[in-house]
């Protein structure tokens, strides 16, 4: 074999490699839906809503989002846990002491990432959840690509190839489908689930400005090193901000968080921080190998899995609405991704 | 001294002289002043070269098959360079860029 064979060969396993990443994102993306959606039904958290919303669910919205916030917290703790371990195993706790020092050039990016991801993305996630269901979060942040690509647009002035337009077009509609679908069927029954629709947009926008600001920092970063300094940077959102902040307003969130210390609340939140924190392992490592836009575009395929997932564990079945729309976020993807058939050895032009 | 900034810093102000460099040269001397000897952290130094390739940052001027087995035998050396768009991220990192 020669030398140009033997390059094409190397740069193919490459690419290969981030397929393989981003594949794994999408199968461990889909599982954390179980069991985020479990903990609801799991003490304190299914008391907690009562709690909070009895006696006449005049407060039921508040419920849910006081179970949202303190689960989403939960998770990001979880999740840092499961992300010590990784890099505990890899040994690189000395490069992520050498890049939190590098707070200018490098780590800004991570926690910057992290306000996006945290009290935007994943929590919208688990809004959605919350108020209409797991189905619907899922599959509603399918349109985050779309976020990512007009922000890359924007803000890098990358360009928009034709395909790609094709691509967001099919993608959108796919979100009207599933956003439109549930909120008719909704207003024939008089009562929408309002903020269970912008936690499904919270996502979208969350993942997709996530996607593009973490790219900053992952080019000049470890991705190990910068996934686990982003959820550092959400831990410190949730914990030493949001939950103190809502403890002061005079909720009894203080009082929960130490109830959700007992053994079934700690299993199923340990289950959703290794599905969850190996989840964003995959995702950033993917990113430097195949960019940004095809590692998004093959994860998203988490959408199938969901729905297989929520079948196979939950039983579920999710409305037509939310299988069709979501199938055509699936095609828009693939329209996104199968873009460029050329050699990459690079990711961005000369 | 050395050891003290994050890998990928690292690599790029090593090549931040604009010359080219052979990996396997860059790899035996990370492994030196980052301390990481083993055949792991070799693969794992190498791949962040890999990264910053396939990010644009650097890039592949020459290719050889490793014969002699001075880095991995059977495998392939790159000599790479630092791109115009590496110069403009190792500047965001602050590195001293003349």
């Amino acid at each position: 074999m020669d030398i140009q064979e033997l390059r094409k060969l190397e740069i193919k396993k490459r690419v290969n490699k981030g397929y393989m990443w981003a594949l794994f994102t999408a199968v461990l993306w889909a599982l954390w839906y179980v069991p985020g959606t479990i903990i609801w039904a799991i003490p304190p958290f299914d008391a907690m809503w009562y709690d909070l919303a009895l006696p006449d669910y005049s407060n039921a919205t508040t419920a849910t989002m006081m179970c949202a916030v303190l689960i989403t917290a939960f998770n990001a703790l979880t999740v840092i846990i499961a992300l010590l371990v990784w890099n505990g195993v890899l040994g690189k706790f000395g490069e992520i002491k050498r890049t939190l020092k590098e707070l200018h050039p490098c780590s800004k990016w991570f926690f910057a990432a992290s306000m996006f991801g945290g009290p935007v993305a994943i929590l919208g996630a688990f809004m959605a959840i919350g108020f209409i269901g797991p189905a619907f979060g899922a599959v509603s942040a399918l349109l985050y690509p779309v976020a990512g690509s007009i922000l890359a647009y924007f803000w890098y002035g990358e360009k928009i190839s034709k395909r790609a337009a094709i691509g967001i077009f099919v993608i959108i509609i796919g979100g009207v489908t599933i956003f439109g679908g549930g909120i008719m069927a909704e207003l024939g029954t008089g009562s929408v689930a309002w903020l269970g629709y912008v936690g499904g947009l919270m996502c979208a926008l969350g993942w997709g400005i996530e996607g593009a600001i973490a790219g900053k920092g992952l080019d000049i970063a470890e991705p190990d090193v910068g996934i686990t300094i982003r959820f550092l940077g959400e831990n410190i959102i949730w914990w030493l901000i949001i939950i103190p902040i809502v403890a002061l307003a005079g909720y009894p969130i203080v009082e929960y968080a130490i109830a959700a210390l007992n053994p079934l609340s700690i299993l199923v939140l340990s289950f959703a921080g290794i599905s969850f924190g190996y989840c964003y392992v995959a995702w950033y490592k993917s990113f430097p190998l195949v960019g940004v836009a095809r590692g998004q575009g093959v994860a998203n395929l988490y959408a199938i899995f969901v729905v297989m997932f929520l079948y196979l564990f939950l039983a579920q079945v999710p409305a037509w609405t939310i299988l069709v729309g979501g199938a055509l976020c699936v095609l828009g993807s693939f329209v996104m991704i199968s873009e460029e058939t050329g050699e990459m050895e690079s990711l961005r032009g000369e | 001294m050395a050891g003290e900034r994050p890998i990928k810093f690292r690599l790029l102000e090593l090549f931040s002289d604009e010359k080219e460099h052979w990996n396997n040269e860059i790899v035996t001397q990370m492994q030196k002043e980052y301390n990481m000897n083993s055949n792991f952290g070799r693969d794992s130094l190498n791949f962040d070269i890999l990264e910053l390739a396939s990010g644009g940052m650097l890039k592949s001027v020459e290719s050889k098959v490793d014969e002699d087995g001075v880095y991995k035998k059977g495998f392939l050396l790159h000599k790479y360079v630092i791109t115009d768009f590496g110069k403009v991220r190792a500047s965001d990192a602050c590195l001293e860029y003349v």
